[in-house]
């Protein structure tokens, strides 16, 4: 499904990836693992499509669709959702209106019509209620004044009304307290499917207690040093980073 | 300063042909104070981004055809289209003229009254004044005296057709101690003929009062506005202004916010929105005279096309006024290379203890946010729609007069619908 080969992508003068390779396939849910500034924020953004990462090489294959052509929105409509880890407040632009747009946007790309508003209404509740988000929510600006851990259970609402076929996860489980952190979780078990895929980028452990990977990597200075299944999330947990690197480097 | 070339002698005689029903004497002081200072050029601190040029030309027209020239025919239309959209009790002043008085028994809390009925000295320190207290018919007075539930509205329209019109307006406003009011002020007009519209208001906020205030001002494209509102916050009072400038070919507002009484909390915020041709210059400025007082301001704009717009923001906190907080902002998106903002936030600080705060920006829309938009499946120039429609919504919706905040957005959305189009977003996207 989603095919990363030897790519490379920096910031400024920075290179950050340094020939990251990565195979996701349907139905399968990958951790990615590393210390801070190993690259796995950068490697969400560059599948996302944010212009200020630059790709100096390798590739990135959709569903066999070349993404690196395509724009962000372009990318969104073809089924790539990203989790942000610092949602933005956009103070003004309503809540609903956001959902509303994104998922007709979608629509119109797959060549449905827009969705009624009675229909949007009933399926944004539904979805809410799953995630225990009070339906007032709708109104509010976008993440305006919402806590970190509505902000991220906004963010799993977006995720499940557009029914992505690839989720990236940037930190999602950051600042989250347990409450939160279960929902969140229960959102994203929720969207497990055979035809979906979902890619799980956290610094913790933490979160794979409650959404278990089938595969674990571990990123160092912008490559995929080690690979895994669940228990290479719990042996990092306990030995930290350096063991990775070190090994890396050996 | 010598004035920008009024014809003076003209002025004299149109002041003393009006019939003298007790202002007589005010306006003969406010031509002497003009007669002596003039009007100001752009060789005043205060005046330098503002040219008075246009407004003079149109006064001479005005003051040479030696009176005042209506189209009353489609008048009450046009009042009528505002009044019935916004839910207040509403004062209309047409082309300065106050009409007939509701009877006070009617309204709950109001005392309505002409300033005729009880003349007092009027404002003379500024030139824009006295032009104003020069050229008076009439002032409307209302007092407030109590809590008044249901907005105060009042509609300054001014109409103009073929030959140049110039209209005073003046208006005081005292709020009784412990009372409230939502007040709407209202500029609108009537005709894209030559019109200079200059209006005075005053507002005085007893001990305690809260005071809402929207203004909303959407002129002709065409049409010429000066406008000063005065307000003096008692102890304890609360002022929530916001104001909105969604028209006027050449608009320059003048607010003054004295902070005399400890206690006194008071925001004044503002939105302005400009394409070709338009000038909106807003100046303001607060006194903290003795602390401990709040004020707080931010003014958005956005601007498209071949435009001015100036925010000069000017915040005193004088000697002994500890415990003075004191914010501004002015932020600003420009669409165009021609558009040209002249930002300047001014503090003076002579106290001790305070708290002030300031910044402007001018820029375009924030990158992490249009990223966020178009990574949920929103195109580009949606998304740079949306980005600027909420900047100027998000001053709408804190509207402090809930009743005003449709009719606000309403025309707010229209005027965006013409400034951002195909080619504004194009430069956006440069």
């Amino acid at each position: 499904m989603l095919e990363i080969n030897d790519l490379h992508s920096r910031i400024g003068d920075a290179e950050i990836l340094r020939g990251l390779s990565l195979s996701v396939n349907k139905g399968e849910v990958h951790a990615i693992m590393g210390p801070n500034g190993s690259g796995k924020s950068t490697l969400a953004q560059v599948v996302a499509g944010h212009e200020d990462y630059e790709v100096t090489g390798g590739s990135v294959t959709y569903k066999g669709v070349d993404l690196l052509e395509l724009a962000p929105e372009q990318r969104a409509r073809e089924g790539i959702f990203l989790g942000f880890q610092y949602p933005v407040e956009i103070p003004g632009v309503n809540n609903a209106y956001l959902l509303k747009a994104a998922v007709n946007a979608k629509r119109k790309h797959q060549g449905l019509e827009e969705i009624d508003a009675f229909e949007f209404l009933k399926l944004a509740r539904e979805k809410m209620a799953m995630l225990g988000m009070d339906p007032k929510f709708l109104n509010r600006g976008v993440n305006e004044g919402f806590s970190g851990g509505e902000k991220k259970r906004n963010e799993i609402l977006q995720m499940a009304m557009l029914e992505p076929g690839l989720a990236i996860l940037d930190e999602t489980d950051s600042g989250l307290d347990i409450d939160a952190l279960k929902a969140v979780a229960a959102g994203v078990n929720a969207l497990r499917s055979p035809d979906r895929a979902i890619i799980l980028v956290t610094h913790y452990q933490r979160l794979l207690d409650y959404v278990e990977p089938d595969y674990v990597h571990v990123l160092s200075e912008g490559r995929i040093v080690r690979s895994g299944d669940k228990s290479l999330a719990l042996e990092l947990e306990e030995r930290g980073y350096d063991w990775v690197r070190e090994a890396a480097i050996a | 300063m010598k004035a920008a070339a009024l014809n003076f002698d003209d002025l004299r005689s149109v002041v003393r042909q009006m019939p003298d029903n007790g202002l007589a004497a005010v306006r003969e002081t406010a031509l002497a104070h003009l007669g002596e200072n003039g009007l100001p050029t752009l060789s005043d601190e205060d005046w330098k981004y503002t040219d008075l040029a246009p407004l003079v030309d149109i006064s001479n027209r005005w003051l040479g055809a030696g009176g005042q020239q209506r189209s009353a025919s489609t008048q009450r239309e046009a009042i009528e289209a505002i009044t019935a959209t916004i839910d207040a009790t509403w004062f209309v002043i047409a082309n300065g003229q106050i009409g007939e008085l509701a009877p006070g028994s009617n309204l709950d809390g109001i005392e309505v009254s002409r300033i005729s009925d009880a003349p007092s000295p009027l404002a003379l320190s500024r030139p824009l004044a006295n032009l104003n207290a020069a050229l008076l018919h009439d002032g409307l007075r209302l007092r407030i005296t109590g809590k008044v539930e249901r907005p105060i509205g009042i509609l300054l329209m001014d109409s103009s057709d073929t030959e140049a019109v110039v209209t005073q307006t003046y208006i005081e406003i005292d709020v009784a101690p412990g009372g409230a009011a939502d007040l709407i002020e209202y500029y609108a007009s009537n005709g894209d003929g030559d019109l200079y519209a200059n209006s005075v208001l005053t507002v005085n906020i007893g001990d305690d009062a809260i005071v809402n205030h929207a203004r909303i001002q959407n002129r002709s494209l065409k049409h010429v506005q000066t406008s000063r509102t005065s307000i003096s916050p008692g102890r304890n009072a609360v002022l929530r202004m916001a104001s909105y400038d969604l028209g006027g070919g050449l608009i320059r507002n003048d607010i003054e916010i004295d902070l005399g009484n400890p206690g006194a909390d008071v925001s004044f915020d503002g939105l302005y929105l400009a394409g070709d041709g338009q000038h909106i210059d807003n100046h303001t400025r607060v006194d903290h005279r003795v602390g401990p007082a709040t004020s707080s301001q931010e003014y958005r704009g956005i601007l498209n096309g071949e435009c001015r717009c100036v925010w000069n923001g000017k915040a005193i906190v004088h000697k002994g006024a500890d415990g003075t907080d004191a914010k501004q902002a002015n932020h600003n998106l420009l669409m165009s290379e021609k558009a040209e903002i002249d930002a300047k936030p001014e503090l003076e600080i002579y106290a001790e203890d305070v708290k002030c705060a300031h910044g402007t920006t001018v820029g375009q829309l924030d990158d992490t946010a249009l990223f966020y938009l178009r990574s949920r499946g929103l195109d580009k120039q949606h998304a740079l729609r949306v980005l600027t429609h909420a900047f100027a919504a998000d001053l709408v919706r804190r509207t402090p007069v809930k009743a005003a905040m449709q009719g606000i957005s309403d025309i707010v959305e229209a005027r965006l619908a013409e400034l951002i189009q195909a080619d504004a977003i194009a430069a956006l996207l440069a």
